[in-house]
Formats: C-alpha cells, sequence, structure tokens
C-alpha cells in the first residue's frame, strides 16, 4: 500500500514539488494556487487535464500523404540522375524543416499548454520507447507516435504497449516491418521484453527467438502509411513463450509479457524513476507495481496514487533530481515568464545538452540522472543562461546554426541567423517595483522564483555583493544576477 | 635505475597529488612527508604515476552498434563463410589480403598501411564467456571488465583512476563528446568531457561575472568536500541507473570544478597546436584530432576516449559498413600521422572495441543481427604487430546459437594494455589475474 501524504502536511514546498515533477514548474502564483487546492485537487487539477480543453492545432503535414509518396517514386523509377538526385536533396530538406516545425510544435505545448502533465507523459513515453527520426526518416511518422503518446499518456499499460508495437514509426525503428516467416528479425522481439516491459533477465534468448516468430506479420502499408497484418509472411506454426505454447501471434505476445507480475515491477520501477528522480528500493517498487495491478494496469489511478504518496514528498526526494536537458529549457522559460527561443536555437541548445528531442541516442533512450551532467553540458547550460536571460544567440558555431537551417551555407545562414530573435526575460515581469528597491530583497525574490528554497548564506552574499558593486543598479545588472543565479550547480537539480 | 625512476616519479606525483600542479615546487618537505605516509597505500599500488609530457597514452575507440567483425577481418577463403553469407560475402577481389585465408574489409586501406608497417595488431575472436546480445547489456561488460552475470557499477578505466591516479589533474581522462561513457565512472570520477573547445568555457559580460561565477560554484565545493576518502561523495552512477543516494547537486558541484580548472587549458592548447595531417570531415575524424591536438599541447592525459556510432547494421549492411569502416580506417590513419609529426607516435596505442560481432548468417535484410566474438584492433610503435589469437571457426558445429566463439577474454586485452603499457597492476582493476595477452 502506498500511503498517502497527510492534507495537514501540503504547503508551498510541496505544491511547487508536484508542478516540477508532474509539469515543469512554474512562476510562483500558479505554485501558490495549486497550494490554495490541497492535494487532492491539485493532483486531479493536473491529472485530469481531459477537463481542460487544448486547443493546439496539428501541423498541416501531420497527415498521410499518398501523393507526395507516389510522386517520388515516380521520379525514383523514372527519373534521369539528376532529377533523382534533386528530388531526394527536396525531400530531405523539406523532411528537416518539417522537423524543426515539430521540435517546436511539441516544445511550445510543454512550456505554454494547458496540460502541463499530458506533456510530461508525452516525454516520458518517448524516452522510453525511444524512436529516432535518424533511422525513421518521416516527421509524419515521429507526429504520429507522439499523438500516439499523448492519446494514451494516462492509458492502459497493454493497449499502449501493442499500439507502440504496431506504430509506424517503430515498425521501422526496429525492423519489425521487414521480419518474415523465413527470416524473422529480432530486434522489436528483443527489445520489447528487455527495454520496454520487463528488463533484462526475465525472458531467455529462445523466448526473443519464439517472439520473433509470432510477431512476423506486423508490417507497415507504405501507401497509406499505417500498420498492416501480412497472413502471407506471418508464421502460424506454435510457439512456446515464456512459458506458454500455442499459435501465438504479435499481439497474444504482447497480452503474455504484460501478464507478467515483472512488467508491473518494470514499468512503475520506470515511472518512479522519472517523476522522482530516482530509482526506487524493492519494496516501493512492490507497491508501485501492486498499484497498477490492483487498477488493472490502468497509469492514470495508478499515478494518482503515486503523486498523492507520502515517499513522493520525502527529503531524499525533493530537489533531489537532475534537471533534463528539457526541463531545464522549458522549466526557465516558465519560471522566468519568458518566451522559449525560436525552434532552431531551442533546438541547438537541446542538442547541445544532450537531449536531441525524436532523436535519442540508441534504444534505450535517454540515460538520465547526472549522466545529464558533463563539464561541457555544464558550461553550456551556464552559457545557454545567459541566451535566455538577455536575449542573445547562444555560443553555437555560425556552422552549426547553417547545417541546423536546412543545408545553407555562408551568406543564407548568416541571414538566416540574424533574422532570429530570442525573447529575453523582462525584469519588470519578475520583480515587484518594491522588491526591486532593495538588492536583499531581490536576491531573495529571484531565489523564491528559481529554487523555492534559499541558497547558502555564502552564495546569497556573492549575489549581494554582485549587485552592491554596480552604483548605479540597472536592470542588466538584475539579468546577470539572474544568469548568475541559473549558474549554480543548484539551478541544475529540482 | 628502475627504482630511482619510481621514486622520482613518486614524489612527483605526490606534490600534483596535494596541491595540484601549478604550486608542485612550492610544498614544503614536511608537508610532502605528511601526505607521503597518507598516500603510501595509493602510491604503491601505482607502479608508474607519472602524467605529464613523457607518459604513455592509451585512446580508446568504441565502435558502437555491435560492428560485424567477420565483415570487417574477412575469412574470404573460407567456405562456411559464403554458405552463411551468400548476399552479403566479401570475395577475394573486395579485401586487402593479410594472408592467403584472411584480409580486411576493402574500405580499410589505412588500416592496410599501418598493418604493412608493422603498426597494427589484429586480435581475432575476442569476447568473454556467456555472451550478452543486447547493446546495453554487452556494452556495459565491455566498459566495465565485468563477468556476464555481474553487474558492475564503476568502469574499468575508472577503476585505474581511482586505483593509479589518485589525486591527478581532472584531465587524466578525457572525453571528446557530450556523454561521459560508464568506462570512466568511479568512486571518485575523474576526467572530462567536452566537444567544441570555442564553447568549452563560462561567458562572461560585465565587470565581476566572471568572479561571482567562480565563487557561486567554488563555494559549493567547500561543501561537498570532493576529496574526502571516508565516502559520501556520490561518485558516478550507472547508466539508467540513477542515484539511489547522496545528493544530485554534489556531483553537479564536482563537475563544476573541473569544468572551470580545465576550460583555459583546453582552448589554449586547442587554439595553439596544429594539425599537420588531414582527418575525414566525420565525427571520429573531428575527435581524432582534437585527441592529437591535446597530445600535442602537452595535456596530463593519459586516457582519451573517442566513439563512433552506427555499427547496428540489421539491413543494408553492405553501404553502412564499408563508409564507417572507410572512416575508421582514415580516421585512425590520419592520427598516426599526426603523432609521427609531433614525434609522439612512440607513446600513444589506440584500442578499438565494439559492444559484440555480429551472427554469422546473414539475415533476409542484408543485414546481420547481433553476435558475439569479434576483432580488437591495436595500433602503435610497440604492439605486437600481425594477427593474434585465433580466427573462430564457422563450421556450424562449432558455433553456439549461429554465433562464433571467442577465444580471447577481452580483459586479457585490457591486462596487457594496463600492465605493459599503463605499468600498472591490472589484477585491482579487473577484479581478478587475467593473462595478459602479449600485445603491447
Amino acid at each position: 500500500m502506498l500511503k498517502p501524504l497527510s492534507s495537514d502536511r501540503w504547503d508551498y514546498t510541496k505544491a511547487a514539488h508536484l508542478l516540477n515533477r508532474a509539469g515543469f514548474g512554474g512562476p510562483p502564483e500558479e505554485i501558490q494556487k495549486l497550494a490554495d487546492l490541497g492535494p487532492d485537487k491539485a493532483v486531479a487539477y493536473l491529472l485530469d487535464y481531459e477537463k481542460i480543453p487544448d486547443p493546439t492545432p496539428n501541423p498541416d503535414w501531420a497527415q498521410p500523404n499518398p501523393d507526395e509518396i507516389k510522386k517520388l517514386r515516380e521520379v525514383q523509377r523514372t527519373g534521369t540522375p539528376e532529377e533523382k538526385k534533386m528530388a531526394q536533396r527536396e525531400q530531405q530538406q523539406l523532411f528537416q524543416r518539417r522537423m524543426l516545425e515539430l521540435r517546436g510544435w511539441w516544445l511550445k505545448r510543454m512550456a505554454t499548454g494547458p496540460r502541463p502533465l499530458q506533456e510530461k507523459l508525452v516525454l516520458f513515453w518517448h524516452g522510453h520507447f525511444a524512436t529516432s527520426v535518424e533511422k525513421v526518416r518521416n516527421p509524419y511518422y515521429m507526429w504520429r507516435q507522439n499523438e500516439l503518446f499523448r492519446r494514451l499518456a494516462t492509458g492502459n499499460w497493454q493497449q499502449l504497449l501493442t499500439e507502440a508495437g504496431k506504430d509506424p514509426a517503430m515498425l521501422v525503428w526496429l525492423d519489425q516491418a521487414q521480419s518474415k516467416k523465413d527470416h524473422p528479425n529480432e530486434n522489436f522481439a528483443r527489445e520489447v521484453m528487455e527495454l520496454f516491459a520487463l528488463g533484462e533477465g526475465h525472458y531467455t534468448e529462445k523466448d526473443i527467438g519464439q517472439a520473433a516468430r509470432a510477431l512476423t506479420g506486423w508490417s507497415l502499408e507504405p501507401n497509406e502509411q499505417k500498420f498492416i497484418f501480412r497472413p502471407r509472411i506471418h508464421d502460424d506454426g506454435d510457439k512456446t513463450f515464456l512459458g506458454r505454447t500455442g499459435n501465438f501471434d504479435g499481439d497474444d505476445v504482447i497480452q503474455i509479457i504484460v501478464a507478467q507480475p515483472q512488467a508491473a515491477r518494470f514499468i512503475t520501477a520506470k515511472l518512479w524513476n522519472y517523476f522522482a528522480g530516482q530509482m526506487p528500493s524493492e519494496d516501493l517498487n512492490t507497491d508501485l507495481a501492486a498499484a497498477l495491478r490492483a487498477n488493472d494496469n490502468n497509469f492514470k489511478p495508478f499515478l494518482r496514487e503515486m503523486f498523492r504518496s507520502e515517499k513522493f514528498y520525502s527529503d531524499a526526494v525533493i530537489r533531489n533530481q537532475v534537471k533534463s536537458p528539457v526541463q531545464w529549457l522549458v522549466g526557465s522559460v516558465r519560471v522566468l515568464e519568458s518566451e522559449l527561443p525560436p525552434p532552431l536555437v531551442s533546438w541547438g541548445m537541446l542538442r547541445q545538452l544532450g537531449q536531441d528531442l525524436f532523436a535519442p541516442p540508441n534504444v534505450k533512450g535517454w540515460d538520465g540522472g547526472v549522466t545529464w551532467i558533463t563539464t561541457n553540458t555544464l558550461l553550456s547550460r551556464y552559457n545557454d543562461a545567459q541566451s535566455l536571460v538577455e536575449g542573445t544567440l547562444p555560443p553555437l558555431a555560425a556552422g552549426d546554426f547553417a547545417k541546423k537551417a536546412g543545408g545553407g551555407k555562408g551568406q543564407k545562414a548568416m541571414k538566416a541567423m540574424q533574422r532570429i530573435r530570442m525573447g529575453g526575460v523582462k525584469v519588470d515581469k519578475i520583480l515587484l517595483p518594491d522588491e526591486k528597491a532593495d538588492k536583499g530583497t531581490i536576491v531573495a525574490a529571484l531565489e523564491h522564483r528559481l529554487f523555492q528554497t534559499s541558497l547558502s548564506g555564502d552564495q546569497e552574499q556573492t549575489l549581494r555583493e554582485f549587485l552592491n558593486s554596480k552604483t548605479k543598479m540597472t536592470d542588466a545588472d538584475i539579468l546577470t544576477a539572474i544568469r548568475l543565479m541559473m549558474s549554480t550547480p543548484d539551478y541544475q537539480v529540482t | 635505475m628502475k627504482n630511482e625512476i619510481t621514486l622520482q616519479t613518486r614524489r612527483e606525483f605526490l606534490r600534483r597529488t596535494v596541491l595540484g600542479s601549478s604550486l608542485a615546487w612550492t610544498v614544503p618537505a614536511f608537508l610532502a612527508n605528511t601526505f607521503s605516509v597518507l598516500q603510501a597505500e595509493a602510491a604503491d599500488s601505482a607502479i608508474q604515476t607519472a602524467t605529464g609530457k613523457d607518459a604513455s597514452i592509451l585512446v580508446v575507440l568504441q565502435m558502437a552498434g555491435g560492428n560485424d567483425g567477420i565483415n570487417t577481418v574477412v575469412p574470404y577463403a573460407n567456405d562456411f563463410y559464403h554458405k552463411a553469407r551468400p548476399k552479403i560475402g566479401l570475395k577475394a577481389e573486395e579485401v586487402l589480403k593479410i594472408n592467403g585465408d584472411i584480409g580486411l574489409h576493402g574500405a580499410m586501406k589505412g588500416f592496410k598501411e599501418l598493418y604493412d608497417a608493422g603498426q597494427l595488431s589484429v586480435i581475432q575472436g575476442v569476447g568473454y564467456p556467456n555472451p550478452n546480445r543486447s547493446h546495453f547489456r554487452s556494452t556495459e561488460i565491455w566498459q566495465t571488465a565485468s563477468d556476464s552475470n555481474r553487474v558492475e557499477k564503476n568502469g574499468w578505466i575508472g577503476r585505474y583512476f581511482d586505483n593509479a591516479c589518485p589525486g591527478a589533474d581532472p584531465t587524466i581522462g578525457v572525453t571528446i563528446g557530450s556523454q561521459l561513457p560508464q568506462a570512466f565512472f568511479a568512486s571518485k570520477p575523474k576526467g572530462i568531457v567536452f566537444n567544441n573547445p570555442q564553447n568549452y568555457r563560462f561567458m562572461a559580460n560585465g565587470a565581476g561575472t566572471e568572479e561571482s561565477y567562480k565563487k557561486l560554484n567554488e563555494l559549493e565545493m567547500s561543501s561537498a568536500q570532493p576529496d574526502d576518502n571516508s565516502g559520501g561523495s556520490i561518485g558516478m552512477l550507472p547508466a539508467g541507473m540513477p542515484m539511489t543516494g547522496g545528493k544530485a547537486v554534489d556531483f553537479i558541484s564536482r563537475t563544476a570544478l573541473d569544468a572551470q580548472q580545465s576550460s583555459d587549458e583546453i582552448r589554449s592548447i586547442a587554439a595553439k597546436v596544429q594539425n599537420t595531417a588531414v582527418y575525414p570531415p566525420s565525427q571520429l575524424g573531428g575527435s581524432l584530432k582534437m585527441v592529437a591536438k591535446l597530445i600535442g599541447g602537452g595535456l596530463p592525459t593519459r586516457i582519451y576516449y573517442v566513439s563512433q556510432g552506427g555499427y547496428d547494421t540489421h539491413t543494408n549492411q553492405l553501404g553502412s559498413q564499408q563508409r564507417l569502416l572507410g572512416d575508421l580506417a582514415e580516421s585512425v590513419k590520419a592520427f598516426t600521422d599526426d603523432m609521427k609529426a609531433q614525434g609522439n607516435m612512440g607513446r600513444v596505442v589506440v584500442m578499438t572495441f565494439s559492444e559484440f560481432g555480429r551472427r554469422v548468417s546473414e539475415n533476409a535484410n542484408g543485414g546481420t543481427d547481433h553476435g558475439a566474438a569479434a576483432p580488437m584492433f591495436i595500433v602503435g610503435n610497440k604492439v605486437k604487430a600481425g594477427l593474434l589469437g585465433q580466427y573462430p571457426s564457422l563450421a556450424p558445429g562449432d558455433l553456439y546459437q549461429g554465433d562464433v566463439k571467442y577465444n580471447v577474454d577481452f580483459r586479457s586485452v585490457y591486462a596487457s594494455v594496463l600492465e605493459n603499457w599503463l605499468k600498472t597492476k591490472s589484477a585491482p582493476i579487473l577484479g581478478k589475474q587475467f593473462t595478459p595477452l602479449p600485445v603491447v
């Protein structure tokens, strides 16, 4: 049993913690709102997000486009080598533009959308099913998978695993679309057990081979760009899988996997790690798994128990999670009440910080935790903080931008760079006139906003001394102080 | 003679340990004596602890994704080979022949030149008992040098630093990239990571900004006590297994200090040292180019780590592996040319590894699935050049679940590199004594 946090222990700090973890944090007024609601309603506000309309329109290319594909095929079949090359380049540039748009579209949903927990879960499932456009090479598929995670973010474990397996991006990513009866491809069969649902040591190599046989026939219809079952390449012989024997197909495989007690342990440990910032103890994992199973493998009631649990608010959990680059970027924009940098710049920052959305490093996704922090990424965070606060371009080489701008070089890239406008932070938006009047209250108000706690006495003094050294303190000096606060180890955790 | 050298280097090492290199000569004798007692154990464990301009250097090159070793070191005359790979098998005229049975992949001209010059050893059939076919688990096994049924947190390079380089400069280990490989995870993590030297610094504008940044990040350290032997430091944590104890902020504080210390040094070297060789415009080429600069600039680094990805060739393998191996061979060749021009070739050994080889039989998609044993390459002036170990048998009866069996445990290669090249005892680092394969 997960013991709930008693309501009388609910306070501003815990409300801030909930918003930081079940969302991307926010300014003091948002935290205060959750603090006033009490724990049940605060959790419900974030979790029952279906009640809040989300009017975000989809990208206009976010639909199957058979004509586009037919045209391309036609060129590949009948075109001259020149035409083929041209068509390929055009398509590549189109894909790059769309991916850029998609990344901006998603980040905006996280930063300003009305359903922060839904987006936080989409980010979890993206990291969990870790599919990369680098192999899938199709923005529509990437968008479609992202929407699948959004639709089933708090849904049922078996349904999610099945649909994720039949999702076009996944069918390409783990080669399932190419797996045939006489040569079953083991890639998806292996990863669905090792990385998605059970973890290493809970199946044998033989189970993988058997699952791969059962999964044959799961394929992709390239014109309509959707899942299709092809009976002719499906192996319909008997398989023995995880101790059961029968003429299993792919759906059976998923069902048998999710029925393993380990499947609940595995996914709840990962969810706890994602939201609480550390792997659960064996005992806690047992309680978490029991909670999911008691709710028929539905995530929503499970998450409600988790976000209400006493353990989620323990001292070891609060302010002890390394912010992922996305948490860092989106969270910064939210607490500073500023704007996201344009997609090109956001993308550049996140790549440099080690979290390129839609392009995780491998099938296992991002390792997370302290592995986000290296000497390199830490300095980058400190420097990107300057860009966010002061509204200047981040220190990315021009060539890097050129590549991202879609293959342009030289002048064209420089022009594209000059067009980029960064928002920056408006001091008057985050400091009241009377807060701004005194250097001591400036530091205190900013600490409250950025950390929801105090820095060490020495750090506070350093910041006060910095402001005191300015004979005529300007807004620019306050912005530098904010940047300095973000250039601390403390700001990298939440 | 040998003793004298050891004493000399030990004294130097102690000075560095106490106050850092820049103040070495100012260490009062009584302090040095005190610390020599405290550090005696650490010093004894390190037969050779010198860092600096003359020490030997290891460059670890990861071929990520599981390189198909069979199409890299190709048994082109073997019938089993062609039977198992009717579509992707390489013919005699497509390989760079080493002898009547075996040749290097045709794209590896640079490696063939090194081979002919006696600077390349090809260790055949390297693996470990009970091989694991998961990328992550097998990578973890190679990075931690653990048995396949035991999960280790720290990496073998990290344990080398823990055992043989206490108190060393943060630049004792350098990874070119943005993530620290698990091989570097240690109880007291060392080593820095960067990819672009120009951006490897705190960019400050306005008076007092940089000073305040330093204070804000140094103050943290005093509470974190990074060099406290009694524990409390959280250390690095294994990938995918985030912290179960300790404070995340302590780890970040330590990293912040390493970043501060190494930033000036890296940038000045990167700006000063010129490469003479021409590298391919690939990620690996760029990484090795940077390593060459840092070596030329005299960074006290013992281990550099670079990687090249893309070897997970489940589909249409021929083209992608051709490109990857070509890039590998060209990049490493350019690097050795640079080292020769610098006069540093005698100090450097490059060692490649991949988490596993691939299945002997090709799959239906013109690719290969995850397998087991595969070759390693060791490059250097003092390597035992030629073919080492035995080519694993491809006869169907000799395979285990379709994979070749290993002949050489990778840890006996690590043992050789540690003992014969980095001059340290390997058993404390590898957990037990492996017989060093005579390779360096």
